[in-house]
């Protein structure tokens, strides 16, 4: 982060309407973020002002029908922080993209409520939970996911239909807050079952840390069948 | 011909039956009578060894045939050759048979390969088998013509020969084309029989169909129908426009349930949430995970629950599925003002309301028991 504490985020979008959206988002945000503008030049991301930005917002298809889940992971190797930014919402895409070491996942629908969000939080080192992610989350039923306890399931689950946290809380006779900590806490063990990574070890240490899961939840993590 | 199975297996089983038979009488003529005149007459021959190898041929199709016959299946491709060592053998003892001995007691092979060649050619069209008779007719002939001096009881003795080695294999060969021409009438009239049957059942059933559809309506559109006509109802009421909404997009969910579709469900609400899109409703649809299809009571129930409230969202909807093989939710979150909870006909389904305000969320949620 930049000493004056603001937020920079690159962004690497193919199209140019897109990224002026962004840019009127991150100008109207308060605090605002700053952004830097790659174009569809990855090079720009790794050197000049977009090698020091907090934050990557990454296009996955840049080439149509071509994710690029190379590119992403060697953000993800040299310690970025990446939100992917994408117009897929199938949920395999989002689950390769969370088990690559993105911090965030959000489809272009999702972008007016939820990219500013996820913005503050990576820059942070957090991950961000969108509805769409939530719900590929809740749909995976690949045999290594980590094990989910019912109440997380339920919430992940309510997330995504609601897309409201307040509506979760009210349904489930929670609090907002501890909406935020259950699915804090299933992106910890995503986290831990995923590519070892400079993000995943910051995000699993400072869950430990904060007392959010605790050691044997965690080596507890595949889902018996 | 492509065959419906059940005149397949009327013409099969009337023709097997015959296969059968005609091997047998061809077995007896052949192993019994023709066997029993090669060896009473063994003396008689210059070459018996090859009266005795042309029998040895004759048998060797016929211990074909059996095989065949035992597993079911046609000569096909074999048949030619079969033909020909039938007819090869026929040549063969004919040629070595002693001087002026043609069509008489000696010759057996005249009385014998007629029998083998039906046996072979039994499925094939008559002609067929009246050309192979002809064939073998004229090596009996044209051997007595060529080799020696014919008078008029050679003729005479050949003549009355061909009777019966031409006569009755004929015979049984029009019996066999006339059951082929029965089985054949047998297989078009089962077919246009269950072409009949097949039309009523799709008439009967697309008009019960076609009721039940009337029926269903007749609770809901119907009455709301009427009384625009009749005045009664008021277009501009906002609960007669949210009563069309909820018809309309009932009509459009009726439609979709017979469309033939990997996902019904998913099918469905996209019917649904186009009504709400229609009206200037923005409607995103998503979905999440794979579920067993449920049944068509089920998939209204779960329907009728996003239905409602779609009718009386304002500007926004979120249409949401997301389902494993446990628990399947379809939940429609919108910026209504309130919303009528639809209740669910079926036992394993389960509606939710909750609303805070400007935003309702209706969750319907089926468990399959099974």
């Amino acid at each position: 982060m930049a000493a004056d504490g603001v937020i920079t985020a690159v962004i690497v979008d193919d199209h140019a309407a897109i990224t002026a959206g962004v840019r009127y988002w991150c100008e109207q945000a308060v605090p605002p973020i700053r952004l830097v503008d790659a174009g569809t030049r990855l090079a720009e991301v790794w050197t000049g002002p977009g090698a020091d930005a907090d934050v990557v917002i990454f296009d996955l298809e840049l080439v149509p029908g071509r994710p690029d889940f190379a590119e992403l992971r060697r953000l993800v190797d040299n310690g970025r922080r990446v939100v992917v930014y994408s117009q897929h919402a199938d949920t395999a895409t989002a689950l390769k993209c969370v088990d690559l070491g993105a911090l965030a996942y959000l489809t272009k629908r999702e972008g007016l409520d939820h990219l500013i969000p996820a913005i503050r939080a990576t820059a942070n080192g957090l991950p961000y939970t969108a509805p769409s992610l939530s719900g590929a989350l809740v749909a995976d039923d690949a045999p290594d996911r980590p094990r989910l306890s019912p109440r997380e399931v339920e919430v992940l689950r309510a997330w995504f239909t609601s897309s409201s946290k307040d509506l979760v809380a009210a349904k489930l006779n929670i609090t907002v807050k501890t909406v935020d900590t259950h699915i804090a806490r299933v992106r910890v063990k995503y986290a831990n079952v995923g590519r070892a990574a400079r993000t995943k070890s910051e995000l699993v240490s400072r869950a430990l840390d904060d007392g959010l899961v605790t050691l044997a939840e965690l080596n507890r993590t595949v889902t018996p069948l | 011909m492509v065959s419906d199975p059940v005149g397949g297996r009327t013409r099969a089983r009337l023709l097997f039956g015959l296969r059968v038979a005609t091997l047998l009488v061809t077995a007896v003529v052949v192993g019994v009578l023709g066997l029993a005149n090669l060896l009473r007459r063994w003396e008689s021959h210059d070459l018996p060894l090859v009266q005795l190898a042309a029998f040895a041929a004759l048998a060797a199709v016929l211990a074909g045939e059996a095989v065949l016959l035992a597993r079911r299946r046609p000569w096909g491709r074999l048949r030619p050759l079969a033909v020909a060592v039938v007819l090869a053998a026929s040549a063969l003892a004919a040629v070595t048979l002693p001087e002026e001995r043609t069509a008489s007691a000696v010759d057996w092979a005249f009385g014998a390969a007629n029998w083998v060649g039906l046996v072979v050619l039994l499925d094939r069209p008559l002609r067929t088998v009246v050309a192979f008779l002809a064939a073998h007719e004229v090596i009996a002939l044209s051997n007595m013509l060529l080799f020696s001096d014919v008078d008029k009881g050679d003729l005479a003795r050949l003549a009355t020969g061909s009777v019966t080695v031409i006569g009755f294999p004929l015979c049984l060969a029009v019996v066999a084309a006339v059951l082929h021409r029965i089985a054949a009438d047998a297989e078009t009239a089962a077919a246009e029989v269950e072409r009949v049957r097949t039309a009523e059942a799709v008439a009967a059933e697309s008009h019960r169909r076609r009721q039940q559809r009337f029926a269903e309506l007749s609770a809901g559109a119907i009455p709301l129908l009427e009384g625009l006509a009749d005045g009664s109802l008021d277009p501009e009421d906002p609960a007669v426009q949210r009563r069309g909404a909820i018809e309309a997009a009932r009509m459009r969910r009726l439609g979709a349930e017979s469309d033939v579709v990997t996902n019904p469900l998913l099918h469905e609400l996209r019917h649904c949430a186009d009504v709400a899109d229609r009206k200037g409703v923005v409607v995103e649809l998503e979905a999440r995970g794979h579920w067993p299809t449920p049944p068509v009571a089920v998939r209204r129930d779960l329907t009728d629950a996003a239905l409602t409230a779609l009718a009386t969202a304002g500007s926004w909807a979120r249409v949401t599925v997301v389902g494993d093989q446990g628990l399947v939710s379809v939940n429609v979150v919108a910026d209504s003002g309130e919303a009528a909870p639809a209740s669910p006909a079926t036992s394993d389904v389960r509606v939710e309301v909750l609303g805070n305000g400007a935003t309702v969320w209706v969750e319907a949620t089926w468990q399959p028991t099974a």
